[in-house]
């Protein structure tokens, strides 16, 4: 009898959390009802939406009317970038080179520039205060990255950002300039308050958070200009129109609540395990090497290059040997070239193909972290024979 | 025990006699399915040295389904990891544009019914993928096709005969490849045969490989029936065991050979006419579209049904029929070029089997040679021979080879 096999690969899905089920369940029928009709039955699952925002906002430090439900992090950052590159025509997008496709396919669309990373992976702040012009409305950058888990300094982005604001005011210059932040990797274990982070967008998705997937939002701080680019019945702050996903809004404001109220625990349980099966692994492959800032990283992160290794053919005898984990993002590897991230953290050829990440969640155990170091090592041992 | 080390982890996946280690590389052109899967999986079985390798061959990226080629290099590659061999991709990307997908679209432009396979065979796996496994240092290549290869002579050396010598020694009265010792044999021809599963037999597509590839070929599911091979893929727990078979052609992928041409040529429309009475019966949209026998799609409404006998390129005019017994919808003679030969030419003097479309009844046919032309005469008519179609003789179940219709 084959064993269940051990899932570490929880920054591309994780699963629905029960109670969060439980708290979808009646609106799929006894609550149909469209939010915006006005029967009393109708009514009350607007009540339950407009609850739901109140939660959201309560962890972001926000108000509710600056909570966006979105259909998942993709239409989430859309609307953020677009929303804004719309509304300034002309004007210039910065963000990193080691952004998710969502951001960096939106960006493309418009005058960008593109802010390098240190190697290990944070982002350049000399080179990203040369990069600011006068012409700059909006900087994008990754909370946490999604496959190295290194943690950007928003809060010393924020001063940066105040700095050249200030300068433009007595300047004249009257183009805002908005931070946005991509926090769907982050949300499980860092705080999200908008305040302190200093951010003016923000980016949540319920599928990386034993949420439903295509749910999210976008919170928009007050006074944010942006352009709708998505017109109809002018739902959502007019910023999302379309019929209500009340079932996927509820299990979506259910999940982030379990995972905020429950942050330091999950980073206390889950960097200990990671840590473990760091330990081990280094143990077997002293030479390995280690991705992401080690000491800005997400807890659940553990993202390893091995020399000459082929990543994909490792990651295809772990599922054999029942450990399913990633060679970079689920994206980059569907496309057979190398992680634009890894490259962008200059990682040296011979391990740019050679990568495994490992990403850890709620239903990992210690037994999950020894049984999976022993078939990664001798995986790894398989694969650099077969070489 | 010298081959001991030889035997993978996977050894006793392979019930039955261990393998005898012969020490040679065979590259497997792997594409993704279950066919070329348990190629690799059999020849490991029988002892070689496997590698697999994808050819990465051209395709265009359709709306909604970018490279749609990946799901299918990602299963070649899972086989190959769960067999533990090596594993490969050459990219013929470019060379697989210009020999095959453009000779389709110069043919239909012509106003012929080209066959992309036999293109593909003759001049991609049998022809750059064989030099290019072969200067990466394989002994042979194989493939996943339904057909057998008969007298193989190797391109053995003593150092070869030595290792069989000494095989024999550690797995005495154990079977061991029969081909192997046509080794010590001398040269004798090596022929194409039909597969044994005469439903799913591919000979057709095979007729313009040359004996020379042949020689350095294995296509061991010659010997089986697509169900063993399903069987085979099921023991084997091969990943791609219940994948669908590919249909049609690779390229064209799911949009349909049309919308595909549409995307390369300028189709203007024109006129249909009837052949008895010379009328225009209705309005076609690219004559490059219809094929000789077609009845469907005609726009022509009303009435019998209308079937495509003639076109004429030069003036778009689509030529159609009522009349089911018409001259050029049953032809008992037809005229080959570009003729390919595997081992020796056909001789007029005796009759041969012509097949005449992939699975398609044998038909006996007398040959007569007219300069570097072939006519054949039909026992029975045959309902819409099409131009630019391949016409493939054989000499009961050997492929003598073929040429391509007039």
């Amino acid at each position: 009898m084959m064993q269940k096999p051990i899932y570490l690969d929880y920054a591309a899905a994780t699963p629905l959390d029960e109670r969060v089920l439980a708290a979808m369940q009646p609106f799929w029928h006894e609550q149909f009802y469209n939010p915006s009709s006005s029967y009393l039955a109708a009514r009350t699952v607007r009540v339950a939406i407009e609850d739901a925002r109140s939660y959201v906002a309560h962890w972001l430090g926000a108000r509710p009317s600056e909570v966006i439900f979105t259909a998942g992090a993709t239409e989430s950052i859309t609307i953020a970038v677009q929303g804004v590159m719309r509304r300034f025509p002309g004007t210039t997008v910065l963000t990193a080179s080691t952004e998710h496709d969502s951001v960096l396919a939106s960006v493309m669309l418009y005058r960008h520039k593109v802010v390098t990373v240190l190697l290990n992976g944070t982002v350049n702040l000399e080179a990203l205060k040369t990069l600011v012009d006068d012409q700059t409305t909006l900087i994008s950058l990754a909370y946490a990255n999604n496959e190295i888990g290194t943690i950007q300094p928003l809060r010393d982005v924020a001063k940066l950002v105040e700095a050249i604001k200030l300068e433009r005011q007595q300047n004249g210059n009257t183009l805002p300039l908005y931070v946005h932040t991509d926090a769907s990797q982050a949300a499980g274990y860092l705080d999200l308050h908008a305040a302190r982070l200093g951010v003016d967008l923000l980016t949540l998705n319920g599928g990386k958070l034993y949420g439903p997937k295509q749910t999210g939002i976008l919170y928009v701080k007050g006074g944010t200009q942006l352009e709708s680019i998505l017109q109809g019945g002018g739902q959502e702050n007019n910023l999302r129109s379309g019929t209500e996903n009340v079932p996927g809004i509820i299990g979506f404001a259910t999940a982030l609540d379990l995972a905020q109220s429950t942050r330091k625990e999950s980073v206390a349980k889950v960097a200990v395990l990671r840590d473990e099966l760091q330990r081990r692994l280094l143990q077997a492959f002293p030479q390995a090497s280690l991705n992401g800032n080690l000491k800005k990283r997400l807890p659940n992160n553990l993202h390893i290059s091995w020399p000459g290794l082929d990543g994909e053919r490792l990651v295809m005898l772990l599922d054999e040997r029942g450990v399913q984990a990633a060679t970079g993002s689920a994206c980059a590897a569907n496309k057979q070239t190398a992680s634009h991230v890894l490259q962008a953290i200059g990682l040296k050829p011979e391990l740019l193909h050679g990568s495994l990440r490992l990403s850890l969640g709620a239903f990992t155990t210690s037994e999950d972290v020894q049984r999976a170091a022993k078939i990664i090592i001798k995986s790894v041992q398989d694969c650099q024979k077969a070489a | 025990m010298v081959f001991s080390n030889q035997r993978n982890d996977k050894a006793y996946l392979f019930a039955g006699n261990p393998p005898v280690a012969l020490m040679k590389q065979v590259y497997v052109g792997m594409s993704g399915g279950v066919d070329s899967s348990v190629t690799a999986a059999l020849l490991q079985q029988q002892g070689y040295q496997v590698t697999g390798v994808y050819m990465k061959n051209w395709t265009q990226d359709l709306p909604g389904m970018k490279c749609p080629w990946a799901d299918d290099l990602a299963d070649a590659k899972r086989v190959a990891v769960q067999l533990s061999i090596p594993f490969k991709v050459f990219d013929f990307e470019k060379e697989y544009k210009q020999l095959v997908v453009d000779y389709m679209i110069e043919q239909y432009q012509a106003g012929r019914t080209p066959n992309p396979d036999v293109m593909c065979n003759q001049e991609v796996k049998f022809g750059l993928f064989l030099r290019a496994a072969l200067a990466d240092g394989a002994d042979l290549v194989a493939t996943g096709h339904y057909a057998r290869i008969e007298g193989r002579r190797l391109a053995s050396t003593n150092e070869h005969f030595r290792n069989l010598e000494a095989a024999s020694g550690t797995a005495r009265g154990r079977p061991t490849l029969a081909h192997d010792f046509e080794a010590v044999r001398p040269k004798m021809k090596t022929s194409l045969l039909m597969g044994k599963d005469l439903n799913k037999d591919q000979s057709y597509f095979l007729y313009r490989v040359t004996e020379a590839a042949l020689e350095k070929t294995l296509m061991p599911l010659g010997e089986l029936t697509k169900m063993e091979v399903r069987q085979k893929a099921q023991e084997l727990q091969l990943v791609t065991a219940k994948k669908k078979d590919s249909q049609g052609i690779c390229f064209v992928g799911k949009v349909g050979i049309k919308e595909f041409l549409q995307q390369y040529v300028t189709a203007a429309p024109g006129d249909i006419v009837d052949k008895k009475t010379g009328r225009v019966v209705g309005r076609h949209d690219g004559a490059i579209f219809y094929t000789f026998g077609q009845r469907h799609g005609l726009n022509v409404g009303g009435g019998l049904p209308y079937y495509v006998v003639g076109k004429d390129m030069a003036r778009n005019v689509v030529i159609v029929t009522t009349d089911l017994n018409d001259e050029n919808l049953w032809l008992d003679t037809v005229v080959l070029n570009q003729l390919h030969w595997i081992n020796e030419a056909p001789s007029e003097d005796r009759q041969y089997h012509v097949r005449l479309r992939y699975r398609a009844p044998l038909i006996i046919c007398q040959l007569k040679f007219v300069e570097d032309k072939l006519r054949l005469k039909l026992e029975d008519p045959e309902r819409a021979i099409t131009p630019g179609q391949s016409a493939v003789l054989y000499d009961g179940e050997r492929v003598m080879g073929g040429g391509i219709v007039i």
